[in-house]
Order: C-alpha cells, then structure tokens, then sequence
C-alpha cells in the first residue's frame, strides 16, 4: 500500500445554487398571493341579448366609473339567453350587495328623455347599481335588468309599490305628478302571471315624499278621461306630459283621511281613473247579491247604487262564473249581480259596526216593502243604475242566499217596465173578440148586398127603364110654355104693355097719394093758391 | 474500491482540468499547468442541475399563464398567451407556423425539462442500463437548448416593428421574460449536469 490511493470524501454540502429555486418559488409564490390578495371579484350576469357587449372590451361602471370588465359574453345552455362573465376589480367588491342591479346601457329614446347618448360612439357598457343588501361572495350570478332602472340607488326619497288591474299606459319611467307637478317616477312595471295585476314599483323623490300618507290614492292620468256613465259625461284631461307619455297622479281625496307616513315599499292600489279613486274613500262595505229576473245590459261594474236618487254603493261584477257554477237545469235563472254599499257615503262612519248596521237595516226594510230596482240613469247612454225603494205594493219576500252573499229582492224597473206594460197592451188587443165582430160585420154586410140586389132589380124594371124618355117629353113642353113668353112673343109684349101702363097708373096714384098726405082736405075743398110749397124732410 | 468505474480517468486517480483540459493525477488537487482546482467530477453536478430544473419548472408557470405580448389595436388591447397564439393560428389554417410555435415553445422545454430531469433522476438512482440512449438524450438535449428561443425572438422583433402610436401596438408580456429564463435556465442545467456521470453508475456489472 505504497502506492497512494485517492481518498473520495463524500462531502453532503448544499450548493448556493438551490438559492435560484428558492428565489423563483418566492417569487412566484407571493404573485400568485398578490394576484389573488388584489383580484377582484368575479360575477356572472344574465341578459336576454348581447347587443353591445364584447368580451374583454365592455366596462362595468359604477356611477359612470370603471369598476371593471367584461370577460366572457357566452351563450347560456339552453340558448334562450347569454351569460356574460365580468371581472370586477377588488376595490368594487364592496358594491356587489344581494340586491344589486346590473344593467346595459345603451342609446335609449323614452319617456325620459333621450339617455345614454355617449355610447353611440363608445359601444355600450354594463352599469352597476350598488343595492343595500347583504354582501354576497366573489362568484355570484346576478340577473341583469332588461331595461335600466329609473331611479339610482341612494336618491333621497321613498319607494311605493302600486298594483293595478291593468297597465293602461303607465310604464316604466312615466312621471308620477302632484297636481300637474312631478315629483317622482315609475321605475318598473311587471306584470304579475297569477294575480294579473301589473305591479309598479314607483319613487318619490324627497321632499315629496312627505306628501304621500296611508291616506292618498294613486290614480291612472294618462290622457284624457272621457267617462260617459249613468252620472253622465266627464272629462278630465291632465297635463300635456301625462297626457304624451302616461303617468300616475296621486292625491288625497276630499273626505278621506290622509292617514300617517308611510315607509320605504307601502303598497298602495292604482286607480284607473280619478273617478275612481275618489269614488272608493271607503274601506268598509257591505256586500249583497241582487238577482234580476230582467235584461241588465248597461249595468256594468262601478255603476251607481241609489238609495231614492242618494248614491250609497256600486256594483262590483255581474257573477257569471257563479251563475254557471249552480246552474244545473233549464229554468230561467235570474242574473246575479254583486253590489257593495258603503257605510261611509251614508255618514254612518267607514267601519264594521257600520256595515253590520247596514247589514240589519236592510234585513227590516224589507218587511216594509224595500225593495231593488234597475233603472235608466242615460238616456244617451242607455247606462243603467240600481235604485233602492220602498215599493209597498210589491209582494211579500225574504233575503236569500246565493254564494255565500245574502240577497235582497229585486222589482222589474227602467226600461223592462215600460216594456212590460207595452206587452200588456199588446196582451189585451189580443184578448179582444175580434172574431165575433167581423163575423157579425160579415153578416151586415150580407144584408147590404141583398139591398144591393134589390135596388137594382127596381133600377132595372120597365117603368123606371121608360122614366127617361117621359122626362125628356115633359122638358120639351116645359120648354114650349117658356118660350110662349121669350122676348118678342106676343104674350111676352102684352105683358110689357100692361106692366107699363100698370106703372103710369101707379105714378099718378102717387101724386095723388102725397097730395092727400100734405093736404087731406083737398079731396073736399078745392086746393088754395097759397106760397109754394117747400121741400121738407119728413120727421 | 473508488466507487468509479474500473478503466476510466478516475478510476486511476486522474482528473481532467476544467479550463486547459490537462490530464493530471488528481493528488495535485491543482492543475500543474494553469493552476485550476483539479475534480475528478465536476463538482455537485447533480445538485446544481436539479436546482436550476426546479427553477425553470417554476419559470415556465408563469411563462404559459401570462401572456407573452399585449396587441393594442385601436385602443383595444388584446392579450395573447403561447399556447392561446398557437390555437389562433390553428384555427386560421396556419398549420406549419402554429407547429413550428408549439414544438419550440411547448414541446422542446417540456422535452427539456423532462429529459434532464429523467437523467438527473437515473443518476441518482444508480441506473446501469440503456446508458448509450440517455447519452444520446443528453446530447440532443444540448444540442436543442439554444433554438427554443424562438418565441423571444419573435416577441422581440413585433415590440421593436410595429410601434404605430395609437392605431397598433405591441407591448411584452410578463411571460416573455419568464420564458426567456426558462429557455436559459435549462441550458445551464444541461451544461452543469456532467455526462460522465451517466457512465460511472455499475460500470463493472455492464461488462
């Protein structure tokens, strides 16, 4: 072992080169933390269409403020919408609440106005409107609104539900007016499948909203209110914008109690009409049926319920879908119709005890002949009202049962009445024996035909046949004996000549005569030559 | 017994200088010519080049994540990743070039990656068989290690061409670095692993 050998020392040292790993996983690490310390939160949102929305380009702005970007627009599974990924930066996590509201916005032309012009040129972009909800996670799915919201989060103000048994011409966005002045809008409008109520959620914005109480009533003012009723014909016509664009007028209603304040989301109902909101102050009413065993076209819902001239109620519905329901043979059943009478229009106070005591009032006055009647409130219209009156003549009746709503007995009136007695007259004519006298007029006339036969029997006998030509002799000699004494016949001139002298005599007989008259005595003594005598007037 | 083969350098106590190549007795522990350190193998060999495989790994991570070159059109900025380009050029029809990208991007660094680490790993584990392949391995993993900086390359040449202010831009992405090191990294790791290795493993039992 003289030969030296190499000694190998395994030596187990680290080389500085594993600094170099070391250093990339460090710093690969902390951007791997950094990056999902800063990164924002990731959120899905749904729309109906893409229209405007490009993956990687599209902002989502928060007041008009980039708070992040679209990163995939992709369409959903089953195709009937897109789903659209947006990576929003971590400073906006704070915004994304349970209720917050995404929407496109693109160029809009509505009742408005005119809004998101700048996108135009820009394309659209997705805005996002913070709600005031829980806070939701970094991968939420939100659906995005079709139309944007009028109001902004945060708008001092309050919201009010109205629900409405048509939309009429109210939309999203319409004005909400005060007397002609806007104090707030509707911000959407959905129509709700199994009420079939169109539900609004409409803004007040501060400080008109103190104006809104428990008490005020919302009402349809869109256009103009042409309602020709039993009452009559009105018109109501808003201001110029409702009348464009549509909108919601609210007020308080003479007589009504304009309540307390209300909070954020108190529901109130949607008239149609300013005419009906002022005609339902009345929370409480009683209810009956009245079944009509006559025509009732023209009597529709909300026509007028008098008490002698008094309105006290209305009619709420015809009750088809009850009629059909108990309708099981062939009579002619009598047509139900829902009225409701208001305590309150009678001044008996707006409350239970005063339905009841309508309730017991009715069930008395029936003994003394109460009685329900249809009648004629347009002639124009043809609009028909129901009238209570005592008919003392009518005959006995209760109060019934139908559907679980008490009845009250009804008279034929209006137009039916007339009808009725147009019948009876018409039923008498018929009644009368007609038959008998044209029989016994036949038989007259039998008789004069007989007559007729005998005249002309004597008409056409032989003496009567040779009447003419006797006639015509006896002319003939009437006319010899006139002509004897025509002008010129010797008769004719005798008797001219007698005549006349006749007349000579007679002249002289009258001097004679006034001789005699002035001087009496001349027939004894001889006449004296004396002055001559004057003309003298007789006395 | 000295642990290496019987007939090599080493196995007689020679070692070969780093820098002028004298084969000296390995006692010297200094070149007698040039005055370098003597090793009979190049000194934690394996150690070195498992580390900068690691790093490398780490690197090509973030190479392939981010993108490797931001395309600003008209104010519209588009990111592009590695395997992101190869699929778009695929999808126009441009087979050959999205080919040429995938295998220098993707396929010749991952080949790098594993063959090294497939060599460093057999070493370890005192493999004696098919040790004429994992030399071939190693020479064509060598060979290979300068030509995968294509992608580099091409990033370079578009952020230096077209630079049209506002209309088109091409701006580096943070990958482009992270691949450039990787490209780097693992030709350093090849050049550190010391073939010779591959060799000294159960020479005995190979005859």
């Amino acid at each position: 072992m003289s030969e030296a050998k190499a000694v190998v020392e395994k030596k187990r040292r680290i080389n500085a080169v594993w600094f170099l790993p070391i250093l990339a996983a460090v710093l690969g690490g902390y951007m791997v933390v950094y990056t999902f310390l800063t990164e924002g939160p990731t959120i899905t949102i749904t729309f109906r269409t893409a229209e405007g929305l490009a993956a990687g380009k599209t902002a989502v702005k928060a007041l008009n403020v980039d708070v992040g970007i679209v990163e995939t627009v992709e369409l959903a599974d089953d195709l009937t919408h897109v789903i659209v990924t947006a990576k929003l930066d971590a400073a906006a996590a704070p915004l994304l609440r349970e209720d917050s509201r995404f929407w496109v916005v693109r160029a809009r032309v509505g009742a408005g106005g005119v809004t998101g012009l700048g996108t135009i040129l820009s394309g659209g972009y997705i805005e996002l409107a913070p709600g005031e909800g829980e806070p939701v996670g970094r991968r939420h799915r939100y659906m995005g609104l079709e139309t944007p919201p009028v109001t902004t989060a945060g708008t001092p103000g309050v919201q009010i539900a109205l629900s409405s048994e048509q939309a009429g011409s109210v939309s999203a966005g319409d004005p909400v007016v005060y007397n002609g002045y806007t104090v707030g809008r509707i911000d959407t409008a959905k129509l709700d499948a199994n009420t079939k109520q169109v539900q609004y959620t409409a803004f007040i914005d501060a400080p008109y909203d103190v104006m809104v109480s428990t008490g005020t009533r919302f009402w349809n003012a869109s256009g103009i209110d042409l309602d020709a009723s039993a009452q009559g014909i009105e018109l109501r016509m808003a201001s110029i914008t409702t009348l464009i664009v549509g909108g919601v007028e609210f007020g308080v209603p003479d007589g009504v109690e304009s309540g307390t304040a209300i909070q954020n989301g108190h529901a109130f109902k949607l008239y149609r009409s300013y005419k009906e909101a002022r005609e339902e102050p009345y929370q409480y009413s009683a209810e009956f049926v009245l079944r009509f065993d006559q025509s009732i076209r023209g009597l529709g819902p909300g026509a007028v319920v008098e008490f002698r001239g008094v309105p006290i109620g209305q009619v709420e519905r015809i009750m088809l879908a009850e009629l059909a329901q108990i309708r099981n043979d062939g009579k002619a059943d009598p047509i139900p119709v829902l009225i409701s009478i208001q305590p309150g229009r009678l001044l008996l106070g707006d409350d239970q005890a005063a339905v009841d005591r309508i309730d017991a009032g009715i069930a008395m006055s029936i003994r003394h002949g109460l009685r329900a009647t249809l009648k004629t409130g347009s002639l124009l219209t043809g609009a028909l009202l129901v009238s209570f009156d005592y008919y003392p003549e009518a005959p006995d009746a209760e109060l019934g049962q139908f559907a679980g709503y008490t009845t009250v007995p009804t008279v034929t009136g209006g137009f039916s009445q007339i009808e009725e007695r147009v019948v009876q007259i018409l039923d008498k004519v018929n009644n009368l024996e007609l038959e008998a006298t044209i029989a016994s007029a036949n038989g007259t006339l039998g008789e004069l035909e007989k007559t007729l036969v005998a005249t002309r029997k004597v008409v056409q006998s032989d003496g009567v046949q040779t009447l003419p030509a006797d006639l015509a002799a006896t002319l003939v000699e009437v006319r010899t004996v006139l002509e004897s004494f025509s002008h010129g016949s010797p008769l004719y001139e005798r008797l001219n000549r007698t005549v006349t002298e006749l007349n000579a005599t007679l002249q002289s007989l009258k001097g004679l005569a006034q001789r005699l008259e002035t001087q009496p005595n001349s027939l004894i003594f001889s006449s004296e030559s004396g002055p001559d005598p004057r003309p003298e007037a007789r006395r | 017994m000295s642990g290496y083969a019987a007939d090599t350098a080493a196995s007689r106590g020679l070692a070969l200088c780093h820098v002028c190549f004298k084969l000296s007795p390995v006692e010297q522990h200094i070149c007698p010519r040039c005055g370098e350190h003597l090793h009979l193998r190049t000194p934690d060999s394996v150690q070195r080049a498992a580390a900068l495989l690691i790093t490398a790994a780490i690197l090509y991570i973030p190479a392939n994540v981010l993108p490797i070159m931001y395309t600003e059109q008209l104010g519209n900025t588009i990111p592009s990743t590695i395997m992101g380009g190869v699929i778009l050029l695929w999808h126009h029809k441009s087979y050959p070039i999205a080919a040429v990208i995938f295998i220098a991007s993707v396929m010749v660094p991952m080949g790098k990656l594993f063959s090294v680490g497939y060599l460093l790993w057999s070493v370890r584990a005192g493999r004696t068989s098919s040790k004429q392949q994992r030399t071939t391995l190693y020479r064509m993993t060598e060979f290979v290690g300068r030509w995968s900086m294509i992608d580099v390359f091409v990033v370079s040449i578009l952020v230096a061409l077209i630079h049209l202010s506002g209309v088109i831009v091409i701006r580096p992405g943070a990958a482009a670095v992270s691949f450039a090191g990787v490209v780097i990294i693992t030709m350093i790791a090849a050049e550190a692993f010391d073939p010779r290795l591959i060799w000294d493993a159960g020479e005995d039992a190979d005859e």
